[in-house]
């Protein structure tokens, strides 16, 4: 195993009969990043959640979490490991701070320690005030909150989130957004399970797209967004009205995908890497004795990527 | 296995947050044992005191049930995510499995417990006598708990079903069994049966701790090598399946 990684896997499945929720997936995670996996429902991601974390056992393939091996090694991966879950259930009479406090307890914390960690841990997730409450009396995102808080009583070696965002409200989000990055400053390695795209934006050291239980991509957001072929959109004004030879010039630009005449004296052009793009193209205008009045760059988004490699084509949004 | 007291001291406090079903059970014992069980016991002469005899098929019963919450609580803390959790956690498969037979033999002691400390004290017997009972109880428990988890594998397919088929082995169990009424006693085709069903061994041993009836009941170190027999071996399965049927199917 790579020492800068703290997860590998080699060609991970699981299988449930002839459904493959996960589908020979090899993935490392480096460490100390945010790796946020993106896809659809039903992509396999909580499956592979599940799995690093000994929760399941797959079906063929392996994986190393800290160097320990899942089947071989189970017990030295749960301990270099925390998996907050997507859905809060469970322990529906105990109370928020008895859940923590076994928690802390089953991962070693002991008397004042432990009562310290359980408090401020409550009280950075705003569930001070519940704690007496019984986990069936929190509301969905105090729920959601208390599930998550759980990984911050240990700070595991490797963090998993599934989902944990999914039920909290706005100003919720982003504190639990805050709190991630913050463990990762703390030295935890991050892996993050989402269909939401604004959080992996938020969140994403590296972003790795998932479907069918495959991998699909596994880069970061720059690199990811400008994978896509013409898909940062630039409208360039011009000073003169635009000729054939102009057009001519313009579609010879390095990084050109696909020009359009919007009037007179404007193109939309659909480009690679808007960036290198730019000044080239001005210095081919200018060349031609024309100035450049104006220019709107519109780059894809993550939800672009997203469709993209998810089967939708980004071209046909760049034009609605 | 300090992880495992602490997960047993944890769960033991969410199953004990509530007394209600604790309550129902002793009152169904209460209702039982002085209502139907005094009416009862004058009809039936031809064993000789009756009313105890039907007072330990009581705590049988009661152990069954205790014995097959264990396993439905199992069940569904797969299904509602409890176990999912529990698995993530630092702790062995195996400690896990005995942590659950430990809660379940805890429940036993605190479910059961109480209606044989009433019995033994409304019979006058010795507390020496409540020990060996206990023991005999405890062990029953264990082999249920482990025939009941070990068939939550059925549960992952559908929960209906293992409703269904507990249901249905409760009812066949403890009817073709010594827990209402000796052997000696049963027309052949049913003793055949009961002969075949580790509850008859379980109900006569206890009963031989209580010197209930002794002439009519089955040798006590053929019921003992049963009783430790099956609760070895359930516990063994059980062991054997869980961990598979756990690590390979979506828990919800």
């Amino acid at each position: 195993m790579n020492l800068e990684n703290a997860v590998e896997t080699v060609g991970l499945t699981k299988s449930y009969g002839n459904v493959k929720a996960l589908d020979g997936l090899s993935l490392n995670v480096r460490r100390g990043e945010i790796l946020v996996l993106l896809g659809p429902n039903g992509s396999g991601k909580t499956t592979l959640l599940h799995l690093l974390s000994t929760v399941l056992k797959p079906t063929s393939g392996t994986a190393k979490v800290m160097g320990y091996d899942i089947v071989k090694q189970p017990l030295k991966v749960r301990e270099s490991i925390g998996i907050s879950f997507q859905e809060p259930r469970g322990f529906w009479r105990h109370k928020p701070y008895h859940i923590l406090s076994f928690h802390a307890a089953i991962y070693g914390l002991t008397g004042e320690e432990k009562m310290q960690v359980v408090e401020k841990t409550l009280r950075d997730f705003d569930l001070w005030p519940s704690r007496n409450k019984r986990f069936m009396e929190l509301s969905g995102g105090q729920g959601k909150r208390l599930e998550v808080a759980k990984l911050f009583v240990h700070r595991p070696g490797v963090a998993v989130f599934d989902e944990p965002t999914a039920m909290v409200d706005l100003e919720g989000k982003r504190m639990i957004w805050d709190r991630i990055r913050a463990l990762r400053e703390a030295g935890s390695t991050i892996i993050v399970a989402t269909n939401e795209v604004r959080e992996a934006e938020y969140l994403a050291d590296r972003i790795s797209i998932m479907k069918s239980g495959k991998e699909l991509v596994t880069e970061n957001l720059r690199t990811l967004k400008d994978s896509i072929t013409g898909g940062d959109v630039v409208e360039v004004g011009l000073s003169t009205a635009i000729s054939d030879q102009m057009l001519q010039v313009v579609t010879g630009v390095p990084g050109t995908v696909r020009v359009l005449q919007e009037s007179e004296s404007m193109l939309k052009v659909f480009v690679n890497r808007s960036e290198d793009w730019l000044p080239q193209m001005m210095f081919s205008v200018q060349s031609l004795g024309a100035k450049v009045t104006s220019i709107r760059v519109s780059e894809p988004s993550l939800d672009d990527v997203f469709l993209h490699y998810t089967g939708k084509v980004v071209v046909k949004q760049a034009n609605a | 296995m300090r992880e495992l007291f602490f997960l047993l001291g944890f769960e033991f406090r969410e199953e004990f947050d509530s007394i209600a079903w604790t309550v129902y059970l002793w009152l169904f014992f209460a209702f039982q044992y002085f209502v139907y069980g005094q009416l009862i016991s004058k009809l039936v002469t031809s064993v000789s005191d009756y009313y105890l005899y039907y007072g330990t098929g009581l705590l049988i019963i009661m152990t069954f049930n205790v014995g097959t919450w264990a396993g439905r609580r199992f069940v569904e803390g797969a299904h509602e995510g409890r176990l999912r959790y529990i698995l993530s956690l630092p702790i062995r498969r195996g400690e896990l499995f005995l942590e659950q037979v430990l809660l379940g033999l805890a429940s036993n002691l605190v479910r059961v417990g109480p209606p044989l400390v009433l019995i033994l004290i409304l019979n006058g017997m010795p507390a020496v006598v409540l020990l060996s009972s206990v023991a005999v109880l405890l062990a029953m428990s264990v082999g249920i708990m482990g025939i009941m988890i070990s068939l939550s594998f059925i549960a992952f397919k559908s929960f209906d079903i293992y409703s269904a088929i507990i249901a249905g082995l409760s009812a066949l169990l403890i009817r073709f069994s010594t827990v209402l009424y000796p052997l000696a006693f049963m027309p052949k085709a049913y003793s055949t049966v009961s002969l075949a069903n580790p509850l008859t061994y379980g109900g006569d041993l206890l009963r031989n701790s209580l010197s209930v009836d002794v002439n009519s009941l089955l040798n006590p170190q053929v019921s003992t090598f049963v009783v430790v027999a099956v609760g070895i071996s359930t516990i063994a399965l059980g062991m054997m399946l869980v961990p598979r049927t756990l690590e390979g199917v979506k828990s919800s």
